[in-house]
């Protein structure tokens, strides 16, 4: 019998080492840094949506806000004013993103590139819009607090180290997912579709239908996260929902190279982690990320993961 | 690479073949804004015989096979497929009927491997869903690994199963050309659309191409060929010569060069 894949020995070796990292990592680090990687993990699941529109569909996604934000609202108001358990709360915030993503998507997906940036960026301004404005129901910028922590079988998610244990796993099941879908049957014609359009049709694609499936599948990541969140800083307002997160959320998949699903954790790990070490630098620390992310950009455009696989070439052919 | 190097056994070619159909254009009329295009042209191209359409630069050869594949629609006139109306039909809708096309420059998806290229040639006849693909469900990997056996198969009957691992986008113009046939086959095509398919490609691989049309012809299909190629067009039962929108000629490739009408405005002399 013929092993048709022969690299998995590496692969369950890699997964082992990530395993036992996972398990040790918040025991050598303190608190403030086990609190980055849990939001770093929120920014993965949120960023796991916008790469696959990217990296799978050829979609710039300016406006994840949108579904971060209603998701951390759901979240927050059905458990603070309507006493709801949280899990129904979250499928609440899902439900009610996925309701909207499939009624904006399915016209504004008729668009392509530059237009259909700029039309999830108003996506993206308008929420933020509705978000400040309907302080009745978000509370403006006075926001929503005393946000239930998560409890996991009578076990409360109340310190970062027990957060980054439920988060990390969540994060790996959306990838795990994530990454079956992209090597399945709507993967291969999401990639089809954006390699050739045209030939994507003749095959019997449908792409609309496809993208509009996508996009919907992109907000309920952003809503999952979103309701993390909520659940995890206990408080939510306008100011972690505008423009500037979805834009983090779209450098998740563009520091990792956007054809790579398990590469999110690298470009949420950039993200999260960077700015926060750079900020012994002072005021310049921005300064210093902004010129970082041009680099990265600039120097590897296929992302972190795709310097990975062109030094892996390298090494393959010493 | 050519049809005598791969598998042409009857298991292969039930694989890639479920019957040829009649496709015909019926009084197709086509204007881009003031300049008529297409004036009333009728062409049949009959259950599993192979039909040629040529004619010079700008004589409406592409306007009438966007038509014909569903990438246009015509002005007048109708597109049947078995006495079937499909003029209103989607691209997809008419590929799911058995129409495929290709492309003049090869449309292949150029940062997949050939493997999925070829997988992607069966999306119409698999029907996983976003749900089940997440979950990897049973039926889902059963699904997937039977459309991987079968572009195998497919790849071998081709010859190019060497070529399965290999990016679709580093390939060169020829071996682009017999994956994007490849690809097409695997949808099980009742009626087979080629747009210059000896564009850019050398005389030893048009030569390959020519054996494949035929092979594919023999195996049942209905081929429709576009070309300026006058060599290629020697595998045709019957050629359509469109001049300014209109076909002048029509009948065996003998015949229509003897036309004085095609001596005239397509070869000049």
């Amino acid at each position: 019998m013929t092993n048709r894949n022969p690299g998995r020995t590496p692969l369950v070796v890699t997964m082992l080492v990530l395993l036992a990292l996972w398990v040790l990592l918040p025991l050598g680090l303190s608190r403030h840094h086990v609190d980055l990687l849990n939001f770093a993990a929120i920014l993965g699941i949120g960023g796991l949506g916008v790469g696959l529109l990217l990296g799978q569909c050829g979609i710039v996604n300016l406006g994840q806000a949108a579904f971060f934000g209603i998701g951390a609202y759901a979240s927050a108001w059905c458990t603070t004013t309507l006493g709801w358990p949280a899990s129904a709360a979250m499928a609440t915030g899902a439900v009610i993103s996925a309701a909207i993503a499939a009624v904006i998507g399915y016209p504004i997906l008729r668009l392509s590139g530059f237009f259909l940036a700029l039309a999830t960026l108003a996506v993206g301004s308008i929420a933020s819009v509705l978000f400040f404005e309907w302080d009745w129901l978000t509370g403006g910028t006075l926001g929503i607090g005393g946000v239930p922590k998560l409890s996991l079988l009578g076990w409360t998610l109340d310190t970062p180290e027990r957060f980054y244990y439920f988060v990390w796993p969540v994060l790996a099941l959306a990838l795990w997912l994530a990454q079956n879908l992209v090597g399945g049957r709507p993967g291969l014609a999401m990639r089809a579709m954006r390699d050739a359009a045209p030939a994507a049709e003749v095959m019997a694609v449908d792409m609309h239908r496809l993208k509009t499936q996508m996009f919907v599948l992109c907000a309920v990541l952003g809503s999952l996260a979103g309701s993390l969140y909520s659940h995890y800083v206990s408080f939510v307002s306008v100011q972690s929902f505008t423009v500037e997160r979805s834009i983090f959320f779209l450098l998740v998949p563009v520091i990792a190279g956007a054809h790579s699903v398990p590469g999110i954790v690298a470009g949420a790990l950039f993200v999260a982690l960077i700015p926060e070490l750079l900020s012994g630098l002072g005021d310049f620390h921005q300064v210093v990320f902004g010129l970082l992310l041009v680099t990265v950009v600039t120097l590897m455009p296929g992302g972190l993961m795709g310097l990975l696989g062109t030094l892996r070439g390298q090494g393959g052919r010493r | 690479m050519g049809p005598e190097h791969g598998r042409t056994d009857a298991a292969g070619a039930a694989a890639l073949s479920q019957g040829a159909s009649t496709l015909v254009l019926q009084g197709i009329a086509h204007s881009f804004g003031g300049l008529q295009v297409l004036r009333k042209v009728d062409i049949e191209v009959p259950a599993g015989r192979l039909v040629g359409l040529i004619g010079p630069n700008g004589s409406g050869k592409t306007t009438c096979f966007n038509i014909a594949s569903g990438f246009l629609r015509q002005n007048a006139g109708r597109v049947l497929l078995d006495d079937q109306d499909i003029s209103a039909s989607s691209v997809q809708a008419r590929s799911r009927a058995g129409l495929v096309r290709t492309f003049q420059a090869p449309k292949v998806f150029d940062q997949m491997t050939v493997l999925e290229n070829l997988m992607v040639g069966a999306h119409k006849s698999t029907r996983t869903g976003m749900l089940g693909a997440m979950l990897g469900t049973r039926g889902a990997r059963a699904e997937q690994a039977a459309t991987r056996e079968l572009a195998e198969r497919c790849a071998q009957r081709f010859g190019i199963d060497a070529l399965l691992p290999t990016r679709a986008g580093l390939l060169p113009a020829g071996q682009r050309r017999i994956v994007e046939l490849a690809r097409a086959c695997m949808g099980r095509p009742r009626v087979l659309l080629l747009d210059e398919p000896s564009s850019g490609l050398n005389s030893e691989e048009i030569e390959v191409l020519r054996r494949w049309i035929r092979e594919l012809n023999r195996d049942g299909l209905t081929v429709f060929l576009v070309s300026h190629d006058m060599g290629l067009m020697t595998v045709c039962d019957t050629v359509h010569v469109l001049y300014f929108g209109e076909v002048i000629a029509s009948g065996s490739l003998a015949d229509v060069q003897a036309d004085a009408r095609v001596r005239e405005a397509y070869l000049g002399i």
